[in-house]
Order: structure tokens, then sequence, then C-alpha cells
């Protein structure tokens, strides 16, 4: 058997499972933004349901603080995770015990991360709890909304919370394979210790912080349960909005949906290639 | 110029009872280039990193030019460490890498520039600054280490295994290279490796470590004449041990009675020679000769190894081959001590 | 380096380590006392009665918990099966192989690790609708096989790039079967892998939401799906213990396979999306 021929059996199960499901369900989702189902009689794709989501000021809201979201909440953990590998690195009293929360918050579910933040952040929730035994509120409502907030702390807590250890566990393995001579080397040649981590340290984890970064910022942009369980109502993350249109009685707003979902796959798009181009030239070191 | 003092220089890992490094004390004169010498394992590395300043000795100090720079941060001692592997910043061009140390001292580019281009032509690289590290073959490398290093004009000079990873021609080049540098620019420089023969073509001095422990420091000829015991000519390939008994000058042994230099001690000792010294045949005046049995017959090619029987001491002979040509194995043979290369270890 | 053994090195090291710990359980703690609450109301700090009922509803016949997390498990493990198979080989042919286009299929095959969410699964309920595979079981095993496969691939061609075949070869020689080759040579060989990427797979699977919602279409309840609901439904009681039911495996996952874990073998890529 030639080695082509191999090659084409070997990949052939998977790929055909992930081109039918996965890039089938991309292009029906594009086919049916643009109106286009011949199925139903349909053959004249427009943009009509594109006209509609760009002219709705709720979409717009709704991208913004998705955006806000995925950026804050990935910028916010990336710079966590930085400071808790260079902690790992050292040897410390309950190093060991850190090492197996990181671990096992990476096997705890984001939905039930999101309900601990619940009952923590709530306005009846233990933290509002604390503050009324200190007397710091008379009553619940005094307690400044977290959840359900418009800011979408809430959310961003629990991405944070969960994402910490995983940009941090692939930040420490890169820092364990990369070792301490090249800060030493560094030292020895006159850089402080803030200069060699900024000059030599940094950038080399860099590649490996950017691809988590990068998987990190597409999951909180296009996940829904977060944002459905812990989001305000209105402006609403754009998973929820396009959730809610593609389950609508009325049944012209799915189309709007699906031309939400392409625009999020848009910009993963753009990540992946970001992903690619520089998980390759952390393989090329 | 600087010189470079270790008092008592002790390390001892946490975790660990036995010492890397026991209470070594060295003194190394200003300009001069030494060789930490030892087993993998045995505490060189761990010395270098103290000297940089990388690690913390656990008792002991380290002192320049009589000052102690324990307190002083790695990036403000004047000591710079080239490592084995020459740890090149591979997200950096070459002209980067060399300018390193100098932008870290805020120096502006105009003059770093300058100066990475004059380093350039001294490591003979003059055309490499744009590349990038993982283009350069391992020599190559190595110099743009080297030119990393030297441009801040360091006070000490610190190269870990600096010829090991070269190819046997590129060696010479390299060793002739850093002793040029190392001359020209006065450079205080320590060097650690565990390939005797990279010790003693490149040190002035060696200092031999053997388990965390300073056995001898020395010119690097001492090794091979004047070895302190029998474990340190061992080390630098000494073959021939025979045990007897010093008396006013003379060794009775197996070997019969050998007529020594000036200046050994009576009492029990191990007589050595290395094999190359002894010589072939009766010596003029009759003395310090012995008959062997030759019990084996190795020709080399530019020399031949002779594995000669006396009583149930094994001794190893190397010869010019055109002097042993008419001996075959099972032969008697004579083998002459000549007196001056003779040395008694202690037993 | 240098410095890190000094006391106000290590004194800094142990509080922020203290304040890491802290945040990193803090959430699963009122999720655990809930579930031995009865009753716990603003302004308690703590529970004023403890009571086991949440967890006793949790394991009645009645209130269907116990039939949702069997359904989860069958899901996950039949997910995770199919993926092993798949994945094994599309991983022999990128970890083993240089070929044309190989990095292009790389990106087709790990492209859902990246873009899921809400962006693909409205269009691939589109797809199953149109293939009668919506509100199944069988069609949730099938779309939780988008994320599991990339992971097991990606685990896959990590073990097969550090596997020699010149012991096919050499069993080969001495008479082998290609067969007996698989089963006594490669297989062994790339055990530990499968059992890894298997049981990372079981998590992927075992973690999914949005897809389960809608492939399914209400009809087929797994254990997240409950859990959202009991969690809007105000009952934080039985949301508790559904919630740390619902971490369980992953923990027994974490012990068995805690070395995996350290983000060098590759492994952890996948845990983006859990």
């Amino acid at each position: 058997m030639s080695d082509r021929l191999k090659i084409t059996l070997l990949l052939f199960p998977a790929l055909s499972i992930i081109i039918v499901l996965f890039f089938g369900g991309l292009l029906v989702g594009l086919m049916r933004s643009f109106n286009y189902m011949p199925v139903i009689g349909l053959t004249e794709p427009d943009l009509s349901a594109y006209i509609a989501v760009f002219t709705d000021k709720e979409f717009y809201l709704s991208f913004l603080l998705t955006f806000h979201i995925a950026f804050t909440s990935t910028v916010i953990s990336c710079i966590l995770a930085v400071g808790a590998a260079l902690l790992l690195r050292r040897r410390f009293i309950g190093r060991a015990i850190v090492n197996f929360l990181f671990q096992l918050n990476l096997t705890v579910p984001h939905l039930v991360g999101a309900i601990g933040i619940l009952y923590l952040f709530s306005q009846s929730g233990s933290f509002a709890r604390l503050a009324a035994q200190w007397e710091m509120i008379a009553s619940p409502s005094d307690f400044p909304a977290l959840v359900f907030d418009p800011y979408a702390i809430g959310i961003i807590l629990q991405y944070v919370w969960k994402e910490v250890p995983f940009i941090g566990v692939i930040v420490l393995a890169n820092m364990q394979s990369i070792g301490e001579d090249y800060e030493s080397v560094s030292r020895t040649l006159g850089a402080s210790r803030w200069q060699s981590f900024r000059h030599v340290l940094l950038p080399l984890i860099f590649p490996g912080m950017l691809s988590a970064s990068v998987m990190v910022f597409a999951f909180t942009f296009g996940a829904y349960e977060i944002p459905a369980l812990l989001g305000a109502n209105f402006p609403a993350a754009l998973p929820v909005l396009a959730y809610r249109k593609y389950t609508d009685v009325d049944l012209a707003a799915r189309p709007e949906a699906m031309a939400m979902a392409i625009v999020i796959a848009l910009l993963s798009a753009v990540l992946i290639y970001l992903y690619v181009r520089f998980s390759r030239r952390k393989a090329g070191r | 110029m600087t010189h470079v003092s270790l008092q008592e220089l002790t390390k001892v890992y946490p975790g660990s009872v036995e010492p890397s490094l026991d209470q070594l004390s060295l003194e190394i004169a200003s300009g001069e280039l030494t060789a930490l010498l030892g087993p993998s394992g045995c505490g060189k590395t761990t010395t270098m990193k103290m000297i940089a300043g990388l690690l913390a000795p656990t008792s002991g100090d380290v002192t320049f030019d009589g000052r102690s720079v324990l307190k002083d941060k790695p990036e403000d001692r004047g000591v710079v460490m080239v490592f084995q592997n020459y740890l090149l910043f591979p997200y950096m061009t070459v002209a980067a890498n060399i300018g390193f140390g100098l932008k870290m001292r805020k120096i502006n580019q105009t003059e770093i520039d300058q100066r990475v281009s004059e380093m350039l032509d001294l490591v003979k690289l003059p055309d490499l600054g744009s590349r990038r590290p993982s283009e350069l073959s391992g020599g190559q490398q190595q110099r743009v280490a080297l030119a990393r290093a030297l441009i801040v004009q360091p006070n000490v000079l610190l190269l870990d295994e600096p010829l090991s990873n070269l190819d046997a021609h590129l060696r010479f080049e390299m060793r002739d290279l850093i002793r040029n540098l190392q001359q020209d620019m006065g450079i205080t420089t320590i060097f650690v490796t565990h390939d005797q023969e990279e010790a003693v073509v490149l040190a002035d001095k060696i200092a031999l470590i053997l388990d965390g422990r300073l056995k001898q420091y020395d010119v690097s000829s001492a090794f091979y004449s004047r070895p302190i015991d029998k474990a340190t000519a061992l080390f630098f390939g000494g073959q021939n041990f025979i045990e007897g008994q010093v008396e006013t000058g003379v060794f009775n042994s197996v070997l019969g009675k050998m007529q020594l230099p000036a200046g050994c001690n009576n009492g029990a000792g191990i007589l050595t020679i290395r094999p190359e010294n002894i010589r072939i045949g009766q010596s003029p005046d009759g003395l310090n000769t012995v008959t062997a049995s030759l019990s084996d017959k190795i020709y080399m090619g530019t020399q031949t190894r002779l594995l000669c029987q006396v009583g149930d001491s094994l001794l190893e002979v190397i010869a010019n081959p055109n002097d042993v040509q008419e001996y075959e194995v099972g032969q008697n043979i004579s083998l002459h001590f000549p007196r001056n290369a003779l040395w008694v270890l202690p037993s | 380096m240098d410095r890190s053994g000094t006391l106000l090195g290590s004194g800094f090291r142990f509080l922020t380590g203290a304040l890491l710990i802290t945040w990193l359980v803090l959430p699963l703690i009122p999720l655990a006392i809930w579930s031995f609450a009865k009753g716990w109301f603003y302004p308690s700090l703590l529970p004023k009665v403890w009571s086991l009922r949440a967890w006793e509803y949790a394991f009645s016949d009645t209130s269907g918990v116990l039939d949702s997390l069997w359904l989860t498990v069958g899901i996950s493990l039949a997910a995770t099966v199919l993926s092993i198979l798949v994945g094994v080989p599309a991983g022999r042919a990128l970890g083993m192989y240089q070929f044309k286009g190989k990095s292009f299929i790389e990106m087709l095959i790990l492209a859902p690790m990246i873009v899921l969410g809400i962006a693909v699964v409205l269009g691939i309920h589109s797809i199953f609708i149109s293939m009668g595979l919506t509100n199944s079981v069988s069609g949730v095993i099938l779309v939780h096989l988008i994320p599991t496969i990339p992971y097991m691939v990606l685990v896959m061609a990590g073990i097969f790039a550090n596997y020699d075949p010149a012991f096919e070869l050499q069993a080969r020689s001495l008479g082998a079967s290609p067969m007996k080759t698989f089963w006594y040579v490669t297989l062994p060989a790339i055990m530990p892998g499968i059992i890894v990427g298997g049981l990372f797979a079981f998590l992927v699977s075992w973690s999914q939401y949005i897809l389960t919602l809608l492939i399914g279409g209400g009809r087929v309840v797994t254990l997240p799906l409950l859990l959202f609901n009991f969690a809007t439904s105000g009952r934080n009681d039985i949301t508790g213990a559904i919630g740390m039911i619902y971490i369980l495996p992953g923990v027994i996952i974490l012990i068995l396979t805690a070395k995996h874990l350290s983000g060098r073998s590759g492994a952890v890529g996948g845990f983006g999306q859990i």
C-alpha cells in the first residue's frame, strides 16, 4: 500500500465526520443566513438577514458586550496566569496544593463555576451576606450588582476563575521546558530581574501564551451557557441573542440568528489564523 | 583585571545532606585563565554559578580584589557566564544578541551598533549580524555567545565546557580565539570542563575537583609529573601504580630498587610513572632498569602500546613503533625508568 | 535564582499562593454547602439547619437525576469510544507522516477546537434536522464527536510523533501478521496515549451544554442540562447536590492522570472547551 493511500485511509473517518458535521454546519449556516434554502423553495439568496442584524442596535450592543467579555477575561486571565506560573516555578509552602487545584479546576465544567460565582456574588450570595454581617450593607439591594449586571462582571469573574489555570498550566509547562538558564545568561550580561523577565522570559513564553489566549478568547466569545446563566437580559451576549433569535417562535428570525453565528465564526477564523501562525513559530523554535 | 578569591566556598542544596561543593578555596590571579576540572556532578557548575551570583553559597565567601561580592546582584558583579549550549536568544538576531548587555545598560543604539560590528569582526563573523541564531553552525553560535559576553567588558569571564560541543578541527581554532581575546583584554577567565585534554590545552592553571573537594591546583604539567594522589593521577590518564616502600631516596618493590628524585619522604608509597616516560632498553648506568615479559603489544599508528608483566604487576608502556619492532609477545624486554620521571604517591 | 531563598521572597510567595488557593476553591464552597442546607436564607453566613434532603432527592428514583447521570455517562462513553476509533488512525497519519497539505488538514481537524460555541451549532442543528438526527440520543452522541475528535487526534498525533515505527517492521520481520503486530506492538506502545486522550475526551463530552441542548431538543436531558434547569429555577440545594455529582468524574480522572495534566503533553489544549 502506498503511503499516500495509507494516509488517506487513516484520515478518512475523522476528516469526513469533521467536514460533514462541522464545515457542513458552517456552510448550512452561511446559506441560511443569506435566506438560501432550496429545500423549502428559497432559491434567491439575499442580504436581508444581515441588513436586519446590522441595523439593529441590540446587535451592536451585544457585540460590544461580548467583545468586552472575551477581551477583558482573556487579558486578565493571561496576566494572572503568567503571575501564577512565575509563582509555581519556585518552591514554596503550598505549591503542591496550588498545582492540584489548578488541575482540578481544568476538569470542572464552566457551568459549575458559573453557578458557584452566582452563589458567591449575587445580591443574596455569600459576599453580600458577609457584607451584611459586617454591617456594610443594610439590604441585599445595597450590594453592588456583580451578576446579571451590564458590565458582565460575574461572567468575567467566572472566566477568569476557569481560564487562569488553563493558561497558567500551559505557560508553566512552557517555562519549565525553557528552564532558567536563559535568564541566568541575561542576568550575568547585566539585565535586572525585571529586564530579564521583560526581554528574555516573556518573548520566550509569548507564542505559547498567545495560542492559549486565542483559545480562551474564541471560547469566551462563542460560549452560551455562562452568559445565559450570569448575564443581564439586555443587552445579552451575542451567543445568547443568537440562540434566542434561533428559537424564536417567529421562524423569520432564524436567518438573523444564522447571520450572527456567521459573524462569530468569521471572527473565530481570524483567530485560527493567528493561532496557527504563532503555534508554527513556537514549533519552529 | 580582577583577582578572584574563593574562600571555603560550600554549597549544600536544600534537601540534600552531602555538600555539592565542600570548602573550596582558590586564588585566581588577575588575567589568568583557569580551568575547574572534574567529572560531571563534581560541583564545577555550582561553583561558577556562585561566582556569577546566580546561586547563593551555603557558607564561605567570594571576593574580587579583596572585596566580598556575595551581596552584589548578578547584574552588578561584572561577571559574564557563557553556557555550554550557548543559549543565544532565539527570537533575536545575532546582532541583537551581541548587543543585549549594552541595551540592558541603556546605551544608545548608535553606539551599540558600532560596538556590535567591532565585536563581530573580532570573532570573525563580520557578515552574520542580521541572521537568526538557528541559522548558525555550532561553532558560529559559540563565537556569538563569546562576543555577547565580551562586549560588556566583564571583569571575570566564566565559560562552561567551552570546547566540548565542537568538532576536533574547530576546537583548536576556538582555543586560539579564546586565548587571544582573553589575553588581549586581560580578563580573568575561569572555565569548567570534565575533559582533562580541554583543560590542559586551554588553561594556565588547573583546579582539579573530585567529589566536591579541591584535589590539586597547579599548572597543567604538574598533573602529569607530580600528581598529588592516585585519584588525581588516574584522572589524568595515569596507568602504572606500584606499591612499595621509600627508604632514603630508594623505592623498594617488585621492581627491585628504584632511585627516586630528591624530595620523596620515607615510608609506604605508590610509585607512578607515565607510560610514555618509560624507555625501552638498559639505562647507561644500569640503575632503574627492570626486565619484564611482554604480554601484549598494540600498534596504534603513531605509537605502540606495550603491556609488560613484572611479578604480578602489569605495566603500560607507550613507545615509538620503530623502537619496539623486534619485540614479540612472550619475549623479555628491558625497561628503563628515568629517575626524574618517577613520582611517589601517598598510599 | 539568587534571591529566591530569602525570607521576604518566600513569605510573599506563600501569601500569593494562599490567595490563589482561596480563589480557586471559593466558587465550589457555596455549592457544596448548599447541597447540605435546608433553607439557607439571607443573611445567614451558614445554613441554620443541615440536611441530606437534597442528596436524598438526587438519589431517589423519581427525581430523574440518576437517569440523567447514567444517560450522560452513556453518551460520553459512546462519544469517547467513537472518537478513539476515529482519532487514533488520524493521529497516526498526522504524527508519523510528512505529506503535502498536512498543515491544511491539521487546520481542518483542529478548527472545531477554536470555532465552536454558537458559531456552528445553529448550522449543525439544521443539518441534523435534515438527517433526522435531532431529539435523539444518537444525534447527541454524534454531535459530541465534533469537539472530542480534534482533541483525540491532537493527543494521538503527539503520541505517534514520538513513536518509532521501526518496532512494527521488526515485528513483521520476526513473522507477526499485520493484525498481530498491531495488537502486540503498536497498541501497547500507544495505550497510555489512548487512555489519557480517552479520559480527557470523556470530560470534553461530559461538559457539553449547548450542543446537547439544541440537538437533543430538550428530550435528551444530560446532567449539565438538568443542572442548568435547577440553577435557574432557584432550587439551590438540589443544584448543589447535582453540581457535586457533576464534577466527580473530573476529580476521579484528575487523580488518575495528574501527571499528564502538566501542559507539556499537549493534552491540556482541549480543556479550553470544558
